[in-house]
C-alpha cells in the first residue's frame, strides 16, 4: 500500500488499470474457466486494433488542448473504409487501398481541423457535425450494404497471426504507440502539445506555432481513423458502413480511464494503450458469457461517467 | 454587462437573421411544391406541424443550454425512457391523468440525473451526455426487452387530440412553454445569469452569479421539456420502437443553430428555434418527398450545421463594410 501511495501520474493510472484489469479476468475466469485461452488472446487484441489506433488519435487530440474532441473518429473510419473500397470498384489499383483509405481518414481529419482552426469553431460542435455527415454519408451512399472485393493479400496480412500475435497490431498498432510515446517524452514536438495543453496562452507567447500543431494532430487523428478502416478492411474481408459505430464514446472511454485529462496537458499514451486492453477485454468477456451486445455500450458509458467522476473527486481530496 | 446581446424584446419580435430563416421557409416551400405533386396538400403540411411537435419542445430546451454554452446529446433517449415510463403506466390501467404526470415527472428526474453529473460533477457537458447516452442506450433496450411497446390504450390520445377554443392542445401547450420561458430569459434575473454564464462562466461566477443553481435548473428545465416531448410522442404513435428518439438531439441542436442562438454565449433567440425547427422539417420532409432516401437525413442535418456556423465564422471576420457592400 505504500508503495502505492508513493506512485504518481502515469505510474499511478498504469498500476490501477493493471490492478482492474486483473480483477476482470479473474472476475471472468472465476464465472467461466474456459473463457481464457489461446485464441481468446488473438482475439482480444484483434479487436483491440481497432480502438488502439482510434483511441490515439483521440488522446492526442484532447491532449493539446484548447477544449479539443474529436467526436467524428467514428464517423471517419466507416467513411474512409467505404471511400476506398469504392476507389478500387471505380478502377483504381487494388495496390494504392492502403493508401487511399489513410489518405482519406487524413483529408476527413484536416477537414475536422479546418472547422476547428481556420474558422474557430468549438472542437465539440464542430466534430459532432462532421460525426453525423461522415457516418451519414458511409450509410447513405452504400445504401447499408457491405462493400466486398478486398483483394487477397491484404486478408493474408488483417488476418495473419504470429505467436497469438495478430499482424495488424504487431505492424500498426504497436509501432504507432511507440512512435508517439517516443515523440511526447522526447521530441519538441511532444513537449509542444503539453506545453499549449497546459496553457495555450503561455505556449502562443513563447512561440509554440499552436495553430499548425492543432491541425496536424486533427489531422493525425483522421489518418489514425482511416488507418484503422484499413485494419478493419484486412480483418473482416469487406468494407462495413457502421464499422465505427460506437468508436467515439469507446475512444473517449480509454483516453479518459488512460489517464488523458478532459482539459488537456497531462497523461500519456501508455495509460491509453492500456486502458484499451482492459475495455476490450472485458468487452470480449462479456461476449463469452454470452451477454447481449447491447450492454457493452452502456458499460462502457457507464465507465465514462465513472471516470470522469472520480478524477474530479480524488482532485478535491487532493486539495 | 455589454457583451450580453438581447437579440429582440418582444415576445415574438424578429431581426433579420430571424425574417431570412421564415423567407427560407417559405422558398422551401415553394420550390418544393414546384419539384413534387404530393407537396402543397393540406394532409402534408399536418404531417410536417405533427413531426414538429416534440421537436419544438425539445428544442426550446436546448436553446437554453446552447446559449448556456453547454449541450445535452442524450435528449432523445431520455425522450425513449420517458414515453417507456408512459407506455407501462398506460397499459396497466389506461389512466390518463396518472400518465400526463408521469412524463414531465421522468424527464426533469433524468435532467437532476444529467445536471449532477455535469453541473456538480464539473464534467464537460458534451463527454458527460455522450457517457449518459451510452447508459441510456442500454436502459432502452433491457426495459422494453428487445421488443416494440405498442397497441397502447387510446385514453391518453383523446385527452391531447382535443382542441381549447379550437386551438389544438399540442399548440396550446407548445405556446405556453414559449412564454414561459421567453419570460423567464427576458424578465427574471434567471435570463441574465444563463446568457451571462454563456458569455463567460469564469466571469459570471467571480461576479456573484449563482453558476451552478442556474446551470442545475436549466438541466432540469430541459429533460421537463423532453417529457412533455414524450407525452405527446406515446399520445400520437401509441407505441414505443427500439429506435425511438435517435436524431432527436442532433435535430434539436441543428434547429437552434439555425435560429441564431450561439453557442459561445450571450445570444438567444427563442423565435429563431422555432422557424430553426420549421425550416428543419419542412427540409426533411421535401427531400424525403423529391425522392432523396432518408438516410441522408443525417448527412443533410449535419452540413447544417456545420454550414450555418462556417458561415457566421466567415461573416463576423470579414471587414463591415464589405458585408454592406454585398447585401446592397
Amino acid at each position: 500500500m505504500k508503495t502505492l501511495r508513493t506512485l504518481q501520474g502515469p505510474a499511478l493510472t498504469l498500476a490501477l488499470l493493471c490492478g482492474l484489469w486483473l480483477i476482470v479476468i479473474v472476475g471472468l475466469l472465476a464465472l467461466r474457466p474456459s473463457v481464457f485461452n489461446l485464441g481468446t488472446v488473438t482475439t482480444v487484441l484483434q479487436f483491440s486494433t481497432i480502438l488502439a489506433l482510434v483511441g490515439l488519435g483521440q488522446a492526442l487530440v484532447i491532449l493539446a488542448g484548447g477544449a479539443g474532441i474529436d467526436l467524428s473518429v467514428g464517423g471517419a473510419v466507416s467513411l474512409s473504409a467505404i471511400l476506398a473500397m469504392l476507389c478500387v470498384k471505380l478502377g483504381l489499383p487494388p495496390v494504392l487501398l492502403p493508401a487511399i483509405c489513410i489518405l482519406a481518414g487524413a483529408l476527413l481529419g484536416a477537414l475536422n481541423g479546418w472547422l476547428v482552426n481556420g474558422l474557430a469553431l468549438l472542437p465539440f460542435i464542430a466534430t459532432l457535425g462532421t460525426f453525423f455527415v461522415y457516418s451519414g454519408a458511409a450509410l447513405a451512399v452504400t445504401g447499408g450494404a457491405a462493400q466486398a472485393g478486398v483483394p487477397a493479400w491484404l486478408l493474408v496480412w488483417g488476418r495473419g497471426v504470429v505467436m497469438g500475435i495478430p499482424m495488424p497490431f504487431l505492424t500498426l498498432a504497436i509501432p504507432c504507440f511507440v512512435l508517439a510515446g517516443l515523440v511526447l517524452i522526447s521530441t519538441a514536438w511532444g513537449r509542444w502539445i503539453y506545453a499549449m495543453g497546459f496553457n495555450e496562452r503561455s505556449a502562443k507567447l513563447v512561440g509554440i506555432p499552436v495553430d499548425r500543431v492543432r491541425f496536424i494532430l486533427y489531422c493525425l487523428s483522421g489518418a489514425l481513423a482511416g488507418a484503422a478502416g484499413l485494419v478493419s478492411l484486412a480483418w473482416l474481408g469487406s468494407g462495413r458502413p457502421n464499422i465505427g459505430q460506437n468508436l467515439e464514446l469507446e475512444s473517449l472511454t480509454a483516453a479518459m480511464l488512460g489517464g488523458i485529462v478532459i482539459t488537456g496537458g497531462r497523461g500519456g499514451v501508455g495509460g491509453v494503450f492500456a486502458a484499451v486492453l482492459l475495455l476490450v477485454t472485458l468487452k470480449t468477456g462479456l461476449l463469452q458469457l454470452n451477454i447481449n451486445t447491447v450492454w457493452q455500450v452502456g458499460i462502457v458509458g457507464a465507465l465514462l461517467v465513472f471516470v470522469l467522476l472520480a478524477d474530479r473527486l480524488s482532485q478535491r481530496w487532493r486539495s | 454587462m455589454s457583451a450580453v446581446r438581447q437579440s429582440a424584446n418582444g415576445v415574438f419580435s424578429m431581426n433579420g437573421r430571424e425574417w431570412s430563416l421564415l423567407v427560407a421557409c417559405l422558398l422551401a416551400i415553394v420550390i418544393f411544391s414546384v419539384a413534387s405533386p404530393h407537396y402543397a396538400t393540406s394532409g402534408n403540411a399536418a404531417t410536417v406541424l405533427r413531426n414538429s411537435v416534440e421537436l419544438l419542445l425539445t428544442g426550446l430546451g436546448m436553446t437554453l443550454l446552447l446559449a448556456m454554452g453547454g449541450i445535452d446529446v442524450s435528449i432523445g433517449i431520455v425522450m425513449g425512457l420517458a414515453a417507456i415510463a408512459i407506455g407501462r403506466v398506460l397499459g396497466a390501467d389506461g389512466n390518463p391523468a396518472l400518465a400526463l404526470l408521469v412524463g414531465p415527472l421522468v424527464g426533469a428526474l433524468l435532467g437532476c440525473v444529467t445536471a449532477t453529473v455535469v453541473v456538480l460533477g464539473r464534467v464537460p457537458a458534451i463527454v458527460g451526455t455522450l457517457g449518459l447516452l451510452g447508459v441510456y442506450r442500454t436502459a432502452v433496450f433491457v426495459l422494453l426487452g428487445g421488443q416494440w411497446l405498442s397497441g397502447l390504450p387510446s385514453s391518453l390520445t383523446n385527452v391531447l387530440a382535443t382542441t381549447v377554443l379550437g386551438v389544438p392542445v399540442p399548440a396550446l401547450v407548445i405556446a405556453i412553454a414559449y412564454l414561459i420561458i421567453w419570460l423567464a430569459l427576458r424578465r427574471t434575473p434567471y435570463g441574465l445569469h444563463l446568457l451571462a454564464i454563456g458569455n463567460s462562466e469564469e466571469k459570471a461566477r467571480l461576479s456573484g452569479i449563482p453558476v451552478i443553481k442556474t446551470r442545475f435548473m436549466t438541466f432540469l428545465i430541459s429533460g421537463f421539456l423532453t417529457g412533455i416531448a414524450a407525452t405527446f410522442y406515446v399520445a400520437t404513435y401509441r407505441n414505443v420502437e427500439m429506435t425511438i428518439g435517435s436524431t432527436l438531439a442532433l435535430d434539436a441542436i441543428a434547429a437552434v443553430i439555425l435560429g441564431g442562438t450561439s453557442i459561445l454565449g450571450g445570444k438567444c433567440s427563442l423565435i429563431g428555434t422555432v422557424l430553426g425547427v420549421l425550416l428543419l422539417r419542412i427540409l426533411q420532409n421535401g427531400l424525403l418527398l423529391i425522392g432523396v432516401p432518408s438516410l441522408w437525413q443525417p448527412v443533410v442535418t449535419g452540413v447544417l450545421i456545420i454550414g450555418v456556423l462556417g458561415f457566421e465564422a466567415v461573416s463576423n471576420r470579414l471587414p463591415l463594410g464589405l458585408i454592406q457592400r454585398a447585401r446592397a
